[in-house]
């Protein structure tokens, strides 16, 4: 378990980092979704910065949420070309048009494809399962951590009204 | 076949010795017995293969070994049996007529006790022919074979075959149902019934491999156990995930919710990964007591194994570090909290 300790304290740094620039590069009356999309969106990008750049899954999720933000100097210092080569992948299948499936394990795969970010790229069926392992052990370290914040959180929130 | 080759043999070399002749037509006549009543009796067959083995000499093999290697260079041109390679392994028998002949009838006999019907035809087909590639199609031209087989053990005079046999019934019996894998180095065992060409067995492969990813998602996905089969494990998966992925969204609006300011504050991470550590180090039911802001006691959701960032806890003073980071965090979180 230890190595998993190590997941979420990779994320925790990482995340606390990209919140800090995105605090910086956004002004600041901002309301409640604004804030939960760049907690979001900081938090995605930490996971995927957390994993190497190795997997196709965390350049996917890099360069998905580099459109997203104009100004992004942390993704964009991450994984330049990857974004790029990304970007362009996508297009490419965009075009192509939606071949949908009837039968059930083809159906379930496209799903799966959709739901893995950068998973529509990858044709072969194995690798695609191992990209939704290594995805589905991240994002489980993803939500614990930020179970554990917002436990905490809630916790001084507690506190501090108790005290005022 | 070989009856229209002794038909021609008798035709085109008149000054052939009749007796090597009859002996032949009556060894073919047997082997022809042998096979009609291979599929019922096997005890049968060995005695008859015993028989021929007594009555085989020396004398006997040496003449029909050079008669037929005066037929094959009579019917040089016209002569595409495909004995081709019978011949030159019988040639390389007749040195070794005496010596072989009764090891490999214990190992026909072993064969035969052990093995099924089926081995022993299929022996009698493997050791015709080496290159043969897989169980199935043997399997369905056994009986063409079988034939081809007795024509060309008439003309080995059975050392050949008792010589190919005794190298494949070892193998026979350690294998059993399983195939000689055809491929250089990726050994897979082909179950019968299923083809061994290349692209099968990479197929197969390819298969087993993500059957093995299976077997590790479902260690990883709860509740994969009870569900078999690719389409539910898939489900399964993608329930996983979508989950997981809802969990972020929930998550992430709370602490927007929490945190006005979108300050998850540096110092205030930290100080609860502190927090974790001092907690998992020492003994806890004490400094729970000691400490009444303890989140502990009244969020049953947090996992205390889950952070361990630090290694390094400082077990000495934990009351005195505990005031000070408590401290540290009433003022991070009053200046996060401005309503």
């Amino acid at each position: 378990m230890s190595s998993y300790n190590m997941v979420k304290q990779e994320f925790i740094k990482k995340w606390i980092t990209t919140l800090h620039i995105l605090d910086c590069s956004v002004e600041h009356p901002l309301n409640v979704t604004e804030r939960k999309n760049a907690i979001k969106l900081s938090s995605d990008i930490a996971m995927a910065a957390a994993r190497s750049s190795s997997t196709v899954w965390s350049r996917a999720l890099i360069s998905r949420s580099g459109n997203k933000t104009a100004n992004k100097p942390m993704a964009r210092r991450v994984l330049k070309k990857a974004r790029n080569r990304m970007k362009n992948r996508c297009l490419t299948l965009r075009r192509n048009g939606n071949f949908t499936a009837k039968s059930g394990v083809r159906r379930r795969t496209e799903l799966l494809k959709r739901l893995v970010p950068g998973g529509e790229l990858i044709e072969n069926k194995d690798y695609l399962i191992r990209e939704t392992l290594d995805y589905i052990v991240y994002l489980r370290a993803q939500v614990d951590v930020m179970r554990t914040v917002a436990a905490v959180d809630s916790v001084t929130g507690n506190l501090t009204n108790d005290n005022n | 076949m070989l009856e229209g080759l002794v038909s021609q043999e008798s035709l085109s070399l008149n000054s052939m010795d009749m007796s090597v002749l009859e002996r032949l037509k009556w060894v073919q006549q047997q082997q022809q017995q042998v096979v009609s009543q291979s599929s019922n009796n096997s005890p049968e067959l060995l005695h008859q293969i015993l028989q021929f083995h007594g009555s085989n000499n020396d004398e006997l093999l040496q003449g029909s070994f050079s008669q037929f290697q005066m037929i094959r260079s009579g019917f040089g041109p016209n002569y595409n049996m495909g004995y081709g390679p019978q011949h030159e392994a019988m040639d390389g028998c007749i040195s070794r007529t005496s010596s072989c002949q009764m090891e490999p009838v214990d190992t026909m006999e072993g064969l035969l006790k052990n093995g099924t019907e089926e081995d022993r035809p299929i022996s009698l087909k493997n050791k015709r022919k080496q290159e043969v590639k897989t169980r199935e199609e043997e399997k369905t031209e056994k009986k063409i074979k079988v034939e081809a087989d007795t024509e060309s053990s008439m003309k080995g005079k059975s050392n050949m075959r008792n010589r190919e046999a005794s190298s494949e019934t070892s193998k026979e019996t350690l294998k059993g149902v399983s195939e000689i894998p055809k491929l250089d180095y990726i050994h897979v065992r082909a179950r019968r019934g299923q083809a061994t060409d290349r692209h099968s067995l990479a197929e197969r492969a390819r298969r087993e491999k993500i059957s093995k990813k299976m077997k590790y998602l479902q260690d990883i996905v709860p509740g994969c156990n009870k569900v078999t089969g690719k389409a539910g494990m898939l489900d399964e998966i993608i329930n996983y995930v979508q989950c997981l992925q809802r969990q972020v969204e929930f998550l992430s609006m709370k602490l927007a919710v929490l945190n006005p300011e979108l300050e998850l504050a540096v110092e205030d991470v930290s100080v609860k990964q502190a927090y974790f550590t001092n907690v998992v180090g020492s003994s806890k039911h004490s400094i729970m007591v000691d400490v009444p802001l303890f989140p502990l006691d009244q969020q049953g959701s947090l996992d205390l194994s889950a952070i361990n960032p630090n290694q390094t806890t400082s077990i000495e003073a934990p009351s005195a570090s505990w005031e000070s980071q408590s401290q540290s965090l009433y003022n991070t979180s009053s200046l996060g909290f401005q309503y």
